[in-house]
Protein backbone atom coordinates (compact mmCIF):
# COMPACT_ATOMS: atom_id res chain seq x y z
CA UNK A 1 0.00 0.00 0.00
CA UNK A 2 0.91 3.51 -0.77
CA UNK A 3 -0.48 6.69 0.65
CA UNK A 4 -0.44 10.34 -1.02
CA UNK A 5 -1.40 13.17 1.68
CA UNK A 6 -3.19 16.50 1.41
CA UNK A 7 -4.67 19.14 3.43
CA UNK A 8 -7.72 21.36 2.74
CA UNK A 9 -8.95 23.74 4.97
CA UNK A 10 -9.41 21.59 8.72
CA UNK A 11 -9.21 18.38 6.96
CA UNK A 12 -6.36 16.12 5.62
CA UNK A 13 -6.73 13.47 3.08
CA UNK A 14 -5.04 10.17 2.98
CA UNK A 15 -5.56 8.90 -0.42
CA UNK A 16 -4.40 4.58 -0.29
CA UNK A 17 -3.26 3.27 -3.31
CA UNK A 18 -3.07 -0.47 -4.05
CA UNK A 19 -3.54 -3.58 -1.72
CA UNK A 20 -3.84 -2.63 2.32
CA UNK A 21 -2.80 -5.93 3.98
CA UNK A 22 -0.70 -7.96 6.63
CA UNK A 23 2.48 -6.71 4.93
CA UNK A 24 1.52 -3.01 5.36
CA UNK A 25 1.54 -2.99 9.50
CA UNK A 26 5.04 -0.57 9.22
CA UNK A 27 3.05 1.94 7.66
CA UNK A 28 0.83 2.74 10.98
CA UNK A 29 3.38 4.78 12.42
CA UNK A 30 3.70 6.88 9.68
CA UNK A 31 -0.37 7.86 9.65
CA UNK A 32 -0.22 7.95 13.77
CA UNK A 33 2.54 10.56 12.89
CA UNK A 34 0.47 12.25 9.99
CA UNK A 35 -2.21 12.90 13.47
CA UNK A 36 0.57 13.86 15.25
CA UNK A 37 1.06 16.93 12.77
CA UNK A 38 -2.65 17.87 12.65
CA UNK A 39 -2.97 18.04 16.05
CA UNK A 40 -0.69 20.32 16.30
CA UNK A 41 -2.37 22.35 13.38
CA UNK A 42 -5.51 22.28 14.41
CA UNK A 43 -6.98 19.87 11.63
CA UNK A 44 -9.48 18.19 12.76
CA UNK A 45 -10.88 15.75 10.00
CA UNK A 46 -8.32 12.81 8.58
CA UNK A 47 -10.21 11.55 5.51
CA UNK A 48 -9.14 8.30 4.55
CA UNK A 49 -9.33 8.33 0.51
CA UNK A 50 -10.10 4.03 -0.44
CA UNK A 51 -11.68 5.19 -4.15
CA UNK A 52 -8.35 4.38 -5.73
CA UNK A 53 -7.30 1.26 -2.94
CA UNK A 54 -7.48 -2.43 -4.76
CA UNK A 55 -7.95 -4.86 -1.78
CA UNK A 56 -7.96 -5.17 2.08
CA UNK A 57 -7.25 -7.66 4.05
CA UNK A 58 -8.88 -8.64 7.56
CA UNK A 59 -5.82 -7.17 8.73
CA UNK A 60 -5.65 -4.01 7.00
CA UNK A 61 -9.02 -3.60 8.49
CA UNK A 62 -7.49 -4.18 11.73
CA UNK A 63 -5.34 -1.01 10.61
CA UNK A 64 -8.36 1.01 10.40
CA UNK A 65 -9.74 -0.23 13.78
CA UNK A 66 -5.92 1.37 15.14
CA UNK A 67 -6.00 4.88 13.09
CA UNK A 68 -9.51 5.38 14.30
CA UNK A 69 -8.83 5.20 18.29
CA UNK A 70 -5.68 6.84 17.51
CA UNK A 71 -7.65 9.44 15.81
CA UNK A 72 -10.30 9.91 18.65
CA UNK A 73 -7.15 10.26 21.39
CA UNK A 74 -6.24 13.06 19.26
CA UNK A 75 -9.59 14.86 18.94
CA UNK A 76 -9.53 14.04 14.96
CA UNK A 77 -12.76 12.48 13.23
CA UNK A 78 -11.89 9.90 10.64
CA UNK A 79 -13.70 9.39 8.01
CA UNK A 80 -13.27 6.40 5.20
CA UNK A 81 -14.78 7.63 1.81
CA UNK A 82 -15.22 5.88 -1.64
CA UNK A 83 -14.17 2.27 -1.21
CA UNK A 84 -15.54 -0.02 -4.08
CA UNK A 85 -15.18 -3.13 -5.28
CA UNK A 86 -13.57 -5.74 -3.37
CA UNK A 87 -12.37 -3.16 -0.58
CA UNK A 88 -16.47 -2.46 0.40
CA UNK A 89 -17.20 -5.95 0.17
CA UNK A 90 -14.57 -6.65 3.02
CA UNK A 91 -15.93 -3.94 5.13
CA UNK A 92 -19.26 -4.88 4.88
CA UNK A 93 -18.85 -8.20 5.80
CA UNK A 94 -17.27 -6.62 9.03
CA UNK A 95 -19.66 -4.50 9.39
CA UNK A 96 -17.64 -1.96 10.12
CA UNK A 97 -19.82 0.56 9.11
CA UNK A 98 -21.17 0.14 12.82
CA UNK A 99 -17.87 1.92 14.28
CA UNK A 100 -16.23 3.50 11.62
CA UNK A 101 -17.79 6.52 9.33
CA UNK A 102 -17.98 5.65 5.93
CA UNK A 103 -18.93 8.20 2.85
CA UNK A 104 -19.35 6.61 -0.67
CA UNK B 1 18.25 -33.87 -13.75
CA UNK B 2 16.09 -35.76 -16.12
CA UNK B 3 16.96 -34.19 -19.73
CA UNK B 4 14.69 -36.21 -21.18
CA UNK B 5 11.88 -35.12 -19.58
CA UNK B 6 11.47 -31.34 -20.83
CA UNK B 7 13.14 -31.89 -24.19
CA UNK B 8 10.34 -31.03 -26.32
CA UNK B 9 10.23 -27.82 -24.66
CA UNK B 10 13.18 -26.97 -25.92
CA UNK B 11 15.37 -26.18 -22.93
CA UNK B 12 16.86 -24.44 -21.89
CA UNK B 13 14.83 -21.57 -20.49
CA UNK B 14 16.15 -18.10 -20.69
CA UNK B 15 15.88 -18.04 -16.56
CA UNK B 16 18.19 -21.36 -15.75
CA UNK B 17 17.31 -21.13 -11.82
CA UNK B 18 14.13 -23.57 -13.11
CA UNK B 19 15.10 -27.36 -13.38
CA UNK B 20 12.24 -29.71 -14.00
CA UNK B 21 12.30 -33.36 -13.35
CA UNK B 22 10.22 -36.46 -13.03
CA UNK B 23 9.99 -37.44 -9.67
CA UNK B 24 10.72 -41.24 -9.76
CA UNK B 25 11.87 -43.60 -7.23
CA UNK B 26 15.35 -44.11 -8.38
CA UNK B 27 16.25 -40.54 -8.42
CA UNK B 28 14.98 -38.93 -5.04
CA UNK B 29 15.42 -41.03 -1.30
CA UNK B 30 13.30 -43.37 -1.27
CA UNK B 31 11.58 -42.26 1.63
CA UNK B 32 10.54 -38.93 -0.16
CA UNK B 33 9.31 -40.39 -3.36
CA UNK B 34 7.56 -42.84 -1.31
CA UNK B 35 6.01 -40.62 0.78
CA UNK B 36 5.01 -37.62 -2.28
CA UNK B 37 3.29 -40.84 -4.42
CA UNK B 38 1.40 -42.00 -1.43
CA UNK B 39 -0.10 -38.60 -0.81
CA UNK B 40 -0.72 -37.88 -4.80
CA UNK B 41 -0.91 -40.76 -6.37
CA UNK B 42 1.63 -40.25 -8.97
CA UNK B 43 0.38 -41.03 -12.83
CA UNK B 44 0.56 -45.27 -13.93
CA UNK B 45 2.30 -43.67 -17.49
CA UNK B 46 4.69 -41.24 -18.00
CA UNK B 47 2.89 -38.22 -20.03
CA UNK B 48 3.44 -38.57 -23.76
CA UNK B 49 6.15 -35.89 -24.45
CA UNK B 50 8.10 -37.79 -21.83
CA UNK B 51 7.53 -41.27 -23.57
CA UNK B 52 8.25 -39.95 -27.07
CA UNK B 53 11.06 -37.85 -26.00
CA UNK B 54 14.36 -38.48 -27.88
CA UNK B 55 16.10 -41.38 -25.39
CA UNK B 56 12.89 -42.46 -23.81
CA UNK B 57 13.09 -46.76 -23.77
CA UNK B 58 10.35 -47.97 -25.30
CA UNK B 59 8.67 -51.53 -24.41
CA UNK B 60 9.58 -50.95 -20.71
CA UNK B 61 7.84 -52.84 -17.40
CA UNK B 62 5.05 -50.79 -16.22
CA UNK B 63 6.99 -47.78 -14.41
CA UNK B 64 6.86 -46.84 -10.80
CA UNK B 65 4.56 -44.08 -10.45
CA UNK B 66 5.54 -40.45 -12.14
CA UNK B 67 4.56 -36.86 -10.08
CA UNK B 68 5.54 -34.05 -12.31
CA UNK B 69 7.79 -31.83 -10.18
CA UNK B 70 9.61 -28.48 -10.74
CA UNK B 71 12.15 -27.14 -8.52
CA UNK B 72 13.26 -23.58 -8.17
CA UNK B 73 15.96 -22.30 -5.85
CA UNK B 74 13.93 -19.08 -4.77
CA UNK B 75 10.70 -18.10 -6.13
CA UNK B 76 9.13 -15.07 -7.52
CA UNK B 77 6.13 -14.35 -9.01
CA UNK B 78 7.71 -13.94 -12.70
CA UNK B 79 9.47 -17.61 -12.21
CA UNK B 80 6.35 -18.96 -10.26
CA UNK B 81 4.18 -18.33 -13.31
CA UNK B 82 6.78 -19.60 -15.40
CA UNK B 83 6.25 -22.70 -13.37
CA UNK B 84 2.82 -22.78 -13.71
CA UNK B 85 3.42 -22.56 -17.79
CA UNK B 86 4.79 -26.26 -17.20
CA UNK B 87 2.11 -27.32 -15.69
CA UNK B 88 3.86 -29.76 -13.70
CA UNK B 89 1.82 -30.80 -10.41
CA UNK B 90 4.35 -30.25 -7.98
CA UNK B 91 6.12 -26.87 -7.82
CA UNK B 92 8.30 -26.49 -5.26
CA UNK B 93 10.86 -23.60 -4.01
CA UNK B 94 14.09 -25.34 -2.26
CA UNK B 95 15.07 -21.86 -0.96
CA UNK B 96 18.09 -19.52 -1.11
CA UNK B 97 21.03 -21.41 -0.55
CA UNK B 98 19.70 -24.81 0.17
CA UNK B 99 21.42 -27.51 -0.88
CA UNK B 100 19.29 -29.76 -3.00
CA UNK B 101 19.77 -33.00 -1.11
CA UNK B 102 18.74 -32.05 2.28
CA UNK B 103 15.89 -29.85 0.78
CA UNK B 104 14.42 -32.97 -1.14
CA UNK B 105 14.63 -34.06 2.81
CA UNK B 106 12.27 -31.60 3.95
CA UNK B 107 8.84 -31.90 4.37
CA UNK B 108 7.27 -30.16 1.74
CA UNK B 109 4.41 -32.93 0.95
CA UNK B 110 2.96 -31.84 4.48
CA UNK B 111 -0.38 -31.52 2.41
CA UNK B 112 -2.96 -33.79 4.01
CA UNK B 113 -3.32 -37.21 1.47
CA UNK B 114 -5.83 -37.02 -1.89
CA UNK B 115 -8.48 -38.63 -1.09
CA UNK B 116 -8.63 -39.15 -5.29
CA UNK B 117 -5.16 -39.20 -6.38
CA UNK B 118 -6.25 -39.08 -9.86
CA UNK B 119 -8.25 -35.26 -9.58
CA UNK B 120 -6.80 -33.02 -11.14
CA UNK B 121 -4.75 -30.31 -9.03
CA UNK B 122 -1.82 -28.65 -8.45
CA UNK B 123 0.70 -28.27 -5.45
CA UNK B 124 2.99 -25.21 -4.41
CA UNK B 125 5.65 -25.13 -1.81
CA UNK B 126 7.45 -21.72 -0.62
CA UNK B 127 9.47 -20.43 2.10
CA UNK B 128 8.16 -18.15 4.37
CA UNK B 129 10.25 -15.73 3.25
CA UNK B 130 9.32 -15.86 -0.19
CA UNK B 131 5.37 -15.91 0.10
CA UNK B 132 5.80 -13.02 2.56
CA UNK B 133 4.99 -10.13 0.11
CA UNK B 134 4.69 -12.71 -3.20
CA UNK B 135 1.17 -12.76 -2.99
CA UNK B 136 1.04 -16.02 -3.68
CA UNK B 137 -2.59 -16.03 -3.68
CA UNK B 138 -3.28 -14.09 -6.56
CA UNK B 139 -1.08 -16.16 -8.24
CA UNK B 140 -2.92 -19.47 -7.15
CA UNK B 141 -5.88 -17.54 -8.34
CA UNK B 142 -4.49 -16.53 -11.84
CA UNK B 143 -3.89 -20.54 -12.15
CA UNK B 144 -7.36 -21.94 -11.16
CA UNK B 145 -8.90 -19.50 -14.09
CA UNK B 146 -6.24 -20.43 -16.40
CA UNK B 147 -6.59 -24.49 -15.63
CA UNK B 148 -10.67 -23.92 -15.90
CA UNK B 149 -11.44 -24.93 -12.09
CA UNK B 150 -12.48 -21.51 -11.36
CA UNK B 151 -15.27 -19.12 -12.82
CA UNK B 152 -14.21 -15.80 -12.83
CA UNK B 153 -16.85 -14.02 -11.16
CA UNK B 154 -16.46 -16.12 -7.72
CA UNK B 155 -12.50 -15.73 -8.01
CA UNK B 156 -12.60 -12.73 -5.75
CA UNK B 157 -14.04 -14.26 -2.82
CA UNK B 158 -12.12 -17.49 -3.31
CA UNK B 159 -8.87 -15.28 -3.55
CA UNK B 160 -10.08 -13.46 -0.30
CA UNK B 161 -10.68 -16.34 1.77
CA UNK B 162 -7.45 -18.13 0.72
CA UNK B 163 -5.70 -14.72 1.41
CA UNK B 164 -6.62 -15.05 5.07
CA UNK B 165 -5.54 -18.57 5.02
CA UNK B 166 -2.21 -17.14 3.68
CA UNK B 167 -1.76 -14.64 6.06
CA UNK B 168 -2.62 -16.38 8.91
CA UNK B 169 -0.41 -19.59 7.74
CA UNK B 170 2.56 -16.78 7.66
CA UNK B 171 1.65 -14.26 10.44
CA UNK B 172 0.75 -16.99 13.10
CA UNK B 173 1.74 -19.81 12.03
CA UNK B 174 5.48 -19.85 10.73
CA UNK B 175 6.38 -16.64 11.90
CA UNK B 176 4.74 -17.71 15.19
CA UNK B 177 3.00 -14.03 15.70
CA UNK B 178 0.37 -13.69 18.05
CA UNK B 179 -2.78 -10.87 17.36
CA UNK B 180 -2.63 -10.02 21.20
CA UNK B 181 -0.21 -7.88 20.98
CA UNK B 182 -2.03 -5.29 18.92
CA UNK B 183 -4.60 -4.96 21.30
CA UNK B 184 -2.30 -3.02 23.92
CA UNK B 185 -1.87 0.12 23.82
CA UNK B 186 0.67 1.08 20.80
CA UNK B 187 1.22 -2.26 19.97
CA UNK B 188 0.77 -2.41 16.66
CA UNK B 189 4.33 -0.61 17.02
CA UNK B 190 5.31 -3.66 18.63
CA UNK B 191 3.86 -5.86 16.53
CA UNK B 192 5.32 -4.91 13.60
CA UNK B 193 9.14 -4.89 15.01
CA UNK B 194 8.17 -8.61 15.74
CA UNK B 195 7.26 -9.10 12.65
CA UNK B 196 10.40 -7.68 11.36
CA UNK B 197 12.69 -9.63 13.67
CA UNK B 198 11.27 -12.93 13.01
CA UNK B 199 11.89 -12.22 9.58
CA UNK B 200 15.51 -11.90 9.60
CA UNK B 201 15.63 -15.23 11.30
CA UNK B 202 16.78 -17.82 8.86
CA UNK B 203 15.33 -20.47 10.86
CA UNK B 204 12.58 -18.90 10.75
CA UNK B 205 12.21 -17.44 7.05
CA UNK B 206 13.00 -21.00 5.85
CA UNK B 207 9.73 -22.71 7.02
CA UNK B 208 7.37 -23.84 4.55
CA UNK B 209 4.42 -22.73 3.55
CA UNK B 210 2.55 -24.73 1.18
CA UNK B 211 -0.76 -24.76 -1.08
CA UNK B 212 -2.50 -27.55 -2.33
CA UNK B 213 -5.54 -27.51 -4.91
CA UNK B 214 -7.90 -29.88 -6.13
CA UNK B 215 -11.18 -29.62 -7.90
CA UNK B 216 -13.73 -31.96 -9.22
CA UNK B 217 -17.01 -31.26 -11.21
CA UNK B 218 -18.69 -29.67 -7.92
CA UNK B 219 -16.05 -28.38 -5.78
CA UNK B 220 -12.62 -26.42 -5.43
CA UNK B 221 -10.42 -27.57 -2.27
CA UNK B 222 -7.68 -25.83 -1.00
CA UNK B 223 -4.98 -26.55 1.76
CA UNK B 224 -2.90 -24.18 2.95
CA UNK B 225 -0.53 -26.04 5.18
CA UNK B 226 2.10 -24.20 7.92
CA UNK B 227 4.86 -25.38 10.04
CA UNK B 228 4.15 -23.00 12.63
CA UNK B 229 3.28 -24.06 15.90
CA UNK B 230 -0.01 -24.45 15.54
CA UNK B 231 -3.44 -23.68 17.60
CA UNK B 232 -6.10 -24.23 19.53
CA UNK B 233 -8.79 -25.15 16.64
CA UNK B 234 -11.85 -24.59 19.55
CA UNK B 235 -10.82 -21.17 19.99
CA UNK B 236 -11.32 -19.96 16.14
CA UNK B 237 -13.64 -17.60 15.96
CA UNK B 238 -16.69 -18.08 13.79
CA UNK B 239 -17.74 -14.89 14.65
CA UNK B 240 -16.06 -11.48 16.11
CA UNK B 241 -16.67 -8.74 17.85
CA UNK B 242 -16.61 -6.16 15.10
CA UNK B 243 -14.18 -3.75 17.46
CA UNK B 244 -11.87 -6.85 17.83
CA UNK B 245 -8.64 -6.10 15.83
CA UNK B 246 -7.65 -9.56 14.80
CA UNK B 247 -10.01 -12.41 14.17
CA UNK B 248 -11.89 -11.43 11.08
CA UNK B 249 -9.52 -13.64 8.67
CA UNK B 250 -12.13 -16.89 10.15
CA UNK B 251 -15.08 -14.78 9.71
CA UNK B 252 -14.35 -13.89 6.12
CA UNK B 253 -13.47 -17.42 5.30
CA UNK B 254 -16.42 -19.51 7.51
CA UNK B 255 -18.67 -16.30 5.71
CA UNK B 256 -17.66 -16.94 1.88
CA UNK B 257 -16.40 -20.57 1.80
CA UNK B 258 -18.86 -23.50 1.39
CA UNK B 259 -16.46 -25.32 4.36
CA UNK B 260 -13.82 -24.54 6.04
CA UNK B 261 -11.63 -26.99 7.80
CA UNK B 262 -9.08 -26.79 10.49
CA UNK B 263 -6.50 -30.17 10.96
CA UNK B 264 -3.05 -30.76 12.37
CA UNK B 265 -3.74 -28.71 15.31
CA UNK B 266 -4.29 -25.67 13.58
CA UNK B 267 -1.03 -26.05 10.96
CA UNK B 268 -3.59 -26.82 8.18
CA UNK B 269 -6.31 -24.77 6.75
CA UNK B 270 -8.87 -26.50 3.81
CA UNK B 271 -10.96 -24.30 2.15
CA UNK B 272 -13.78 -25.65 0.09
CA UNK B 273 -15.72 -23.65 -2.85
CA UNK B 274 -18.52 -24.75 -4.87
CA UNK B 275 -17.70 -24.57 -8.49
Amino acid sequence: MDFKTTNTGDATDVRLTGRLEFTDHDKIPDIVELLDQMAGNGRRRLVIDMSALEFIDSAGLGMLLILQEEAESREIKMIVSGPAGDVRRSIELARLSEIITIEP
Amino acid sequence: MDAAHHDRRAEPPADAALRGFSLLRDRVPADMAARVAARFGGADQLPADVSAAPGARQNEPPREPVVETLLMDRADRDRLRAAFDRGPFLTVELGEGADEAAALLDDWSGAPAADHPDLPGFYLSLTTGSAYGLQCPVLVCDELVRRGALDPQRRSNVELCLHEAVANAIVHGNLGLSSSVKGEPGGYRRFSEMMRDRLGDPAVVRRRLDIFCRWNERSIAIAVVDQGGGFDTELAPAVSGNRARSGRGFVFMRTLASRVTVTDGGRCTVLQFDR
